[in-house]
């Protein structure tokens, strides 16, 4: 790789190491980047592709088991192997970064004030008083509202966005050359996601500084980036204009990525299928602050009358961000948790239903989870995961039959069965999801509640997560209901489409009419939000 | 990484490694936590199965042997036999002659002015260091008297107490009264605190705000001075030693167990579990216990050493098991009360003391090291 | 704040009734009294004795007595020390437990939290090792021990310092019984400061830290150690409530005229009163210093809000 001329950070054989019990794992295999005056460079890749590592490494924030070795070059000046304190010359000044998690980013114990004037104070000298000035500036110029009155407040006074504007204001403190940012907007719901990336690209206009986006996220990249460097497995696949990547990508793996955007349609459900499962003024109270002994407490309606009716072979899917009360849903209409209304399951009235009266039904109603490192024991082996349910409803199964079973189901889901003597944790995220997939359909279900099944996975196992979905649907005429906040799962898996906000539904429709048509303020915002950044 | 059809590498039908066998190699690494495992094991062997291969009994008394330092000789040795043996001699009013040892043997030749009476021989069987003391010979019309027998020599690798016991022994039944006392109540408090935090735990609400706030007051009754009082009064007997401590040790426990619980109850497995149907108890099992042994197991190797401190307080307050009986504590009670005129008495059980707090520290650490979650 | 401590001091008296009532009963429903010795008294000796300590009236009648005195301050003569009542043995006492409890307290804090920070920012190294190695002596050797030991070498073999007694309050008289009281709990702060601090230096804050090329003092003195001195803190309260209320081993060890021996004593010699007194003293002790740390907590941590 030739040495660009107006390159500020030069990268060149850059390698990060980690010593683990089972010995050395190479994160990053000596890549090459540069970044250049004033452009935003993408470095994308799925998990465990080394694009974050490669960022702590040069910053000098790697965790003690790791090394890193080979060169980055800011302006000239190698960081690489510098001492702490000759390098903290340059990181909170001239190169800034902002992180995933802006809960955890911020300490805690001190107001954001503080927090911000910190690399003021110790890069440009002067005093926390004299710096004050220069924070309610910043605090202004990333939007926090009355920065006079929220200079002095605690970091668990902020809400996720603001945190972010937090992070943000702290990386600017010092009119940086670079801003790294690693994931920013992962962790927030899409309509702060584009709020903070507009932020981050008008000051871009403003400061010039260039700014290195580390995502996972192709719907970011493409609308933000001005350059893409793809990475996978700690190695540069592919490296290029943002437009000519899209277009015309040379790497096999780059186009892989590019195709596991979702795609495709579910196809319709019959004409005139049978209503499966219906709710109707569905509605789901928490009580909160009370005392020991009563007291008044005040109630939270997480789920705030919501009707809805599933057909046969239909998929459902509800949207919403965090907090909207989508999975209290899901969870209501199968009788999980305490809740008000009326629900149907096929001809039988459920809404009187225990626990005890429910559980024969359970075999037919199945959920599936987000959080596939969750929702597996990690002390049963994914054959006695599977079968679990069988204990339940087919206690009187022999074990051979149960076993002939479990190699079905883990067929059936593309897993190899010799695997069902192993432990979850020996798994990655697509396979785990897999297993739990697994558990719900050795039951023959006809319903299946999926929340989020797809966002905890990288996006080329979400594609093939999805199309399994799809394939199982089709087969055993299983019928679906989808939550997600991802819009662009929702629109390949759905068949009709529920937007959520504070736990009522704010619109409602075929999949076609919602995603070309919206009519809610709330709906527009939404994909504005998740579609064209 | 990607996500095609393929399972972890392995041959057909493979067993996988569970948490609990990744733990223990890795705990097996752990060479710290090993040598306090093999330690342990020492110790316990020690304690449990060395009064088998020791000729002297706990509270065997050898008054001609009070208070005498650790050595590896036999006791007594040859020229202090010759001492004792002047001063039996003038017991049975007899002048020594001669005196022999042979190994186990001895020979003796005394004379008097009046013939002996061969009953003599009694004086010197009386002495802790003879036995079947035989007249041989007969001269000068029984003024002279040979006298053979046996040396009884006695081996004290750690000296004797100041009452004339072997402190081996003793050492050995302390650490069998420590360890039982440490074990015993440990899973007392373990039963009361599993229970008691579980139950609050999954219940939940208004029955887990009253249970913990119960568990709040308790933790303001001075409880050590309880065990102290509740030994006083109640008696001094091994049963109601552990009963006790392990009734005092249980609330850290019982907030253990219950936290886990809760944190277990908010798992998507658990949820999973419900959407299945399964039943409470079926969850309970399957999913809550499993998930909570290994901070238990961390937590007992936490509680061991502190009741073992706890039993050793009680009895340097003179509120342990009572005498003959004794334990580690008792013992170094005993030590630090003698530590000018006989160090060993502090020196041998203190060490075995330290060296097994020590070892369960390390298998403690060890364990957490291997169990920790945060290391998957 | 004042709302939360005027809650929390009321709160403290039904934690205390309740503290009162249990070791009340616990210890007369045992076996034998503080009259029964070895050699019996004469029956009419003994009954004037129990008439006088109004042991001859039903039990719920003595604890009637003992709570209606108890709140007023008075807790009643001590069946043994005939000349003195259980609150003038303690006010007696009280001062030398204290005075002594305040340092080692001081010196377990200090020493603790410093040795435990420089063994987490050197972890794994020589000096972290044989800071753990030391903590762990501390922890697993009993203070019966090392009080002994102490006394052995510095008092009798090298004659630097007084072997026990308060003398004339001096400090070099609180030297030895000091460490010997200080050291277990030096060793817990150890090792609890040591791991919450790498705990602290883990975090994703102190990244952040990092990433703005803060000092490596700033980021460890200001933002690693406040977060890691709040567990430390939590463990301030029972720490400082047993120290300061006195140690029945050390005192007996170094004979020194505090309070912690009359627990002891008093259980012992089934001096009902006596233990009673001990415990309410130390129950009130708990509860200050729960109450004291988590105002301190407050004030540390602006997540924790007391109103």
């Amino acid at each position: 790789m030739t040495e660009m001329k107006d390159s500020i950070l030069a990268v060149r054989g850059l390698t990060v190491d980690f010593s683990t019990p089972d010995g050395r794992v190479e994160a990053v295999k000596g890549i090459g980047l540069d970044v250049r005056t004033g452009e935003t460079l993408a470095v994308v890749g799925e998990s465990g592709s080394g694009k974050s590592q490669t960022m702590m490494g040069i910053m000098g924030l790697l965790a003690k088991n790791g090394t890193v070795t080979g060169s980055a070059r800011y302006r000239g000046q190698e960081l690489v192997g510098l001492p702490p304190k000759a390098l903290n010359g340059v990181r909170g000044s001239k190169i800034t970064m902002i992180f995933q998690e802006p809960m955890t980013s911020l300490d805690p114990l001190y107001p954001i004030g503080r927090q911000i004037s910190e690399p003021i104070v110790h890069h440009r000298g002067g005093t926390f008083k004299q710096a004050k000035k220069r924070v309610l500036e910043l605090l202004e110029l990333v939007g926090i509202p009355e920065p006079a009155r929220r200079i002095d407040s605690y970091p668990h006074e902020l809400s996720g966005g603001q945190r972010q504007r937090v992070m943000i204001a702290m990386a600017l403190a010092n009119e940086p050359d670079i801003l790294i940012a690693d994931e920013p907007t992962t962790a927030l719901d899409v309509t702060i996601q584009a709020q903070i990336l507009d932020l981050l690209k008008s000051l871009q206009r403003r400061f010039g500084m260039a700014i290195v986006l580390i995502t996972h996220d192709l719907g970011i990249v493409k609308h933000f980036a001005d350059r893409v460097a793809v990475m996978r497995r700690g190695e540069v696949v592919e490296e290029g204009r943002t437009t000519e990547i899209f277009e015309r990508p040379k790497a096999d793996y780059t186009k892989m990525l590019l195709a596991a955007e979702p795609s495709g349609r579910k196809a319709p459900p019959a004409r005139g299928a049978p209503i499966i499962l219906e709710g109707r003024d569905v509605a789901v109270e928490y009580a909160i602050g009370k005392g020991l002994f009563g007291g008044s407490s005040s109630a939270f309606r997480a789920v705030d009358g919501v009707n809805l009716r599933l057909r046969q072979g239909q998929t459902i899917g509800i949207v919403g961000e965090s907090g909207s009360g989508k999975s209290t849903l899901g969870r209501a209409l199968l009788r999980l948790l305490p809740s008000s209304g009326y629900y149907r399951f096929g001809t039988t009235d459920i809404s009187g239903f225990d626990r005890g009266a429910m559980r024969p039904l359970r075999r037919e109603l199945q959920l599936v989870f987000q959080d596939p490192y969750g929702s597996l024991s990690p002390r049963l082996t994914v054959g006695e995961i599977i079968t679990e349910g069988l204990y339940v409803h087919e206690p009187e199964l022999s074990r051979a039959e149960r076993d002939r079973r479990a190699i079905a189901a883990l067929k059936e889901v593309g897993l190899d069965p010799a695997s069902r003597n192993r432990y979850p944790h020996e798994f990655s995220g697509g396979q785990r999801q897999r297993i739990a997939i697994a558990r719900a359909v050795i039951l023959k279900p006809k319903v299946v509640i999926l929340d989020e099944p797809t966002s905890a996975l990288d996006r080329s196992v979400q594609g093939q997560v999805i199309e399994l979905l799809r394939d199982l649907q089709e087969k055993h005429g299983l019928s679906y209901i989808f939550i997600s906040h991802d819009l662009s799962v929702v629109k390949a898996m759905s068949d009709y489409v529920i937007v959520m906000k504070n736990g009522r539904i704010v619109e409602e429709g075929e999949t076609d009419a919602i995603f070309e048509a919206p009519r809610e303020s709330y709906t527009k915002t939404l994909m504005g939000a998740a579609f064209n950044v | 990484m990607t996500d095609i059809v393929q399972a972890p590498a392995g041959l057909p039908e493979t067993k996988g490694r569970s948490l609990f066998q990744l733990a223990a190699l890795r705990f097996r690494r752990n060479r710290a936590a090993m040598t306090g495992c093999i330690m342990l094991v020492l110790i316990a062997l020690f304690s449990f199965v060395g009064p088998l291969f020791s000729p002297h009994s706990y509270d065997q008394v050898f008054p001609s042997y009070v208070s005498i330092g650790p050595s590896l000789e036999p006791r007594p040795d040859t020229s202090t036999l010759q001492e004792v043996m002047e001063s039996v001699a003038a017991r049975a009013r007899v002048t020594l002659r001669e005196f022999n040892v042979e190994g186990e043997a001895f020979t003796a030749t005394v004379t008097s002015e009046q013939p002996i009476d061969p009953r003599a021989t009694r004086y010197f069987d009386r002495a802790n260091e003879f036995e079947n003391t035989k007249v041989v010979a007969t001269e000068d019309d029984g003024r002279t008297l040979k006298v053979e027998g046996q040396v009884d020599r006695e081996y004290f690798p750690f000296g004797t107490d100041s009452n004339g016991r072997d402190l081996l022994v003793r050492v050995m039944l302390g650490g069998q009264i420590s360890i039982a006392v440490g074990l015993l109540a440990s899973l007392v408090s373990l039963g009361i605190g599993v229970v008691y935090g579980a139950t609050s735990g999954y219940i939940g609400g208004r029955v887990d705000n009253v249970m913990m706030r119960f568990v709040e007051i308790l933790y303001s009754l001075p409880f050590v001075f309880l065990v102290v009082v509740l030994v006083v009064f109640f008696g001094r007997s091994f049963v109601l030693i552990f009963l006790v401590i392990g009734a005092v040790e249980w609330l850290d426990m019982a907030r253990i167990v219950r936290g886990q619980t809760l944190a277990l109850k908010r798992r998507e497995f658990v949820g999973a579990a419900q959407a299945l149907g399964l039943t409470d108890w079926q969850i309970i099992r399957r999913h809550i216990i499993p998930n909570t042994i290994g901070p238990v197991i961390i937590f007992v190797t936490v509680v061991v050493p502190k009741v073992i401190l706890l039993e050793s307080f009680l009895s340097f307050l003179g509120l342990g098991v009572q005498a003959p009986l004794t334990s580690w504590g008792a013992l170094i009670s005993e030590g630090a009360n003698n530590i000018q005129s006989a160090p060993w008495l502090l020196i041998f059980p203190a060490t075995f003391f330290v060296v097994t707090l020590f070892s369960l520290n390390f298998v403690g650490d060890g364990l957490r090291d291997a169990l920790d979650p945060k290391d998957r | 704040m004042i709302s939360f401590v005027l809650r929390r001091l009321a709160s403290a008296v039904p934690t205390l009734f309740i503290v009162v009532t249990i070791s009340f009963f616990l210890m007369r429903f045992a076996p034998g009294g503080p009259f029964n010795l070895e050699r019996p008294l004469p029956p009419s000796t003994m009954e004037n004795l129990m008439r006088t300590y109004h042991l001859d009236q039903p039990l719920w009648r003595q604890y009637g007595i003992y709570l209606s005195n108890a709140v007023t301050g008075d807790f009643g003569p001590s069946y043994i020390y005939h000349d003195n009542n259980v609150a003038q043995l303690i006010g007696k006492g009280l001062p030398y437990s204290m005075e002594l409890g305040f340092y080692a307290l001081i010196l377990a804090v200090v020493g603790g939290v410093i040795a435990g920070t420089i063994a987490a920012l050197r972890q794994n190294s020589f000096l972290d090792f044989a800071i753990m190695s030391v903590s762990t002596i501390g922890v697993t050797v009993p203070n019966f021990v090392v009080g002994p030991v102490l006394t052995l070498i510095f008092a009798i073999m090298l004659s630097w310092l007084p072997a026990g007694g308060w003398g004339d309050g001096s400090f070099r008289f609180l030297i030895l019984p000091m460490i010997a009281l200080a050291l277990p709990q030096l060793a817990v702060f150890a090792r609890l400061t040591r791991g919450s601090m790498i705990e602290a230096l883990n975090t994703d804050h102190i990244r952040t830290a990092k990433a703005y090329g803060l000092p490596s003092r700033t980021v460890v003195v200001t933002h690693a150690m406040r977060g890691a001195l709040l567990p430390v803190v939590s463990y301030l309260a029972p720490c400082a409530a047993a120290l300061l209320t006195g140690s029945a081993v050390v005192e007996t060890i170094f004979t020194i005229p505090g309070v912690g021996r009359y627990f002891v004593l008093g259980a012992i010699n089934r001096d009902y009163t006596l233990v009673m007194g001990t415990v309410v003293l130390i129950a009130i002790f708990v509860i200050v210093f729960n109450l004291l740390v988590d105002i301190l907590y407050g004030l540390l941590d602006p997540r924790v809000r007391h109103d």
